[in-house]
């Protein structure tokens, strides 16, 4: 069971890298042996999968990634690789990440994977998400993992963008992720679970809120560029792995908090910082939490 | 403490106007065009294109309809790509104006839609950005990020997409915010 992982990262023209994900001694990540720069983003949720497999002893998260800064170059190229990839690896699951939100590339994706890889899971977040919902297709994914914004974003039938989020979705206190995980899923701008990201982070499936998670409370998190792409970097592996949806999101909110409070988080320390807290918090909780004991 | 804050409604430009709207195949081709009106003495806003005429990622430039001429003059002098012009603005959105500001003690942390930055207020360092999705955003993490926020070119100026323009929101919301200190970069535009 293999996680393959679709996106981009920070760095003009560059080339495509497909293959394996390693995570160095300096936390930084590599993929097919390539060092990619370590930002928040794809690099964190990639450098969380691979604490997963590394703990579950399961394959590398495989990751198909070009360079992109915001032009779209890269994800077009992304795209462009994606079914071959998709035909020779037969991943059990496929996550979209960091990429430009085109929405007729998205289309042609899903379509193609439909044909090539039918029984994959469909996981999306960050771009990958964006066009997913904008091109209507986030009813064929299993997960996405939005923050609280983002959930309102996914609630709002007529955006196509989070920038473009509706003011009446933002009540008096904030978004309310469990009203607007209802109105995602009636309105078909949700996938089937969501992991919404919050202080208070919340499970939905089809619509309802299953869990809520808020212990260990670390609001810093929040301000730690990456932690949010860690989460998802969390699910996709618990999921690759064959853990159950629901449980893929809870063991992933539940480590990302509890190797925030093993390091002491505060506003000015990175996602790698979080990173390598996550065997400790792994290896210490995952059996309780999830049921995956490992020996 | 976390604060909740709504700008005020802006007018539209030339509100009692009927509008219509420039149209580009890239986010950064309508921040020029934005700056470069704005420059010349254009009032114009940035919208998000009718729902029917979306790819994804988009952004317009909304302005009278009888100011169409010469700004299309002013675009193509300055080098700035247009795709089209529309003369129906019927259906656009404008960007997300949500603004929250969360106090760390040490740091301040100013949320604009869907996009975080984090500043050391005793030194005004950038210690953090996050949110997003598009592919500029860990690219703006890496030219951001421990730098002092009066030295950096802002986040308008070097990204591409939306997650970019919202980013410099937040940026220029850190700036108004840090007492005392003229920070904001100059730029090419105005982030309002």
């Amino acid at each position: 069971m293999t996680l393959l992982v679709v996106a981009t990262y920070p760095v003009i023209d560059g080339p495509v890298l497909e293959g394996p994900v390693t995570l160095e001694p300096d936390g930084v990540i590599a993929i097919a042996g390539t060092r990619v720069p370590s930002s928040q983003g794809t690099s964190a949720m990639l450098g969380a999968a691979c604490q997963v497999a590394s703990h579950l002893k399961i394959a590398a998260p495989y990751a198909l990634v070009a360079g992109d800064i915001g032009r779209g170059d890269g994800t077009r190229h992304v795209y462009e690789r994606l079914p071959e990839v998709a035909a020779r690896l037969r991943p059990s699951a496929v996550a979209f990440h960091y990429m430009q939100p085109v929405m007729a590339l998205m289309r042609h994706a899903v379509h193609r994977l439909a044909e090539v890889v039918p029984d994959a899971l469909l996981v999306a977040d960050a771009g990958g998400m964006y066009a997913a919902k904008a091109a209507g297709l986030a009813t064929r994914f299993e997960l996405m993992t939005p923050d609280v914004g983002e959930v309102g974003f996914l609630a709002d039938p007529e955006v196509t963008h989070p920038a473009y989020v509706s003011h009446y979705l933002f009540g008096n206190d904030g978004f309310d992720p469990v009203a607007l995980a209802r109105r995602a899923h009636e309105t078909g701008g949700a996938s089937r679970v969501l992991l919404i990201k919050g202080v208070r982070d919340h499970i939905a499936c089809e619509g309802e809120v299953v869990e809520a998670i808020d212990e260990p409370c670390v609001p810093e998190l929040e301000a730690i560029g990456g932690t949010g792409d860690t989460v998802t970097g969390l699910a996709c592996a618990f999921l690759a792995a064959g853990f159950p949806t629901i449980d893929a999101a809870r063991c992933a909110c539940l480590a990302n908090r509890e190797a925030g409070r093993a390091m002491g988080a505060t506003p000015a320390m990175r996602a790698r910082d979080l990173v390598s807290a996550l065997p400790g918090a792994l290896s210490e909780n995952l059996c309780r939490w999830g049921g995956a004991c490992v020996v | 403490m976390q604060l909740f804050g709504r700008k005020e409604p802006k007018r539209s430009p030339g509100a009692d106007e009927a509008l219509g709207l420039f149209l580009f195949d890239a986010v950064n081709d309508a921040l020029g065009a934005e700056r470069t009106l704005k420059a010349v003495g254009y009032d114009v806003t940035l919208v998000a294109p009718p729902a029917r005429l979306r790819a994804g990622c988009d952004l317009s430039v909304a302005l009278p309809r009888f100011e169409h001429v010469g700004a299309a003059r002013t675009l193509a002098e300055a080098g700035v790509h247009v795709r089209d012009w529309i003369d129906d603005a019927e259906g656009t959105a404008e960007v997300c104006d949500l603004v929250t500001t969360v106090d760390f003690g040490e740091w301040l942390m100013v949320r604009a839609g869907n996009m975080k930055i984090v500043v050391e207020k005793a030194t005004g360092t950038i210690v953090n950005t996050s949110g997003g999705g598009c592919p500029d955003i860990p690219y703006l993490n890496l030219a951001l990020v421990g730098r002092r926020i009066d030295e950096v070119t802002r986040p308008k100026d070097l990204g591409y997409t939306l997650c970019g323009l919202m980013l410099d929101r937040a940026y220029v919301e850190a700036c108004a915010q840090l007492d005392g200190r003229d920070a904001c970069a100059p730029a090419g535009g105005d982030a309002r």
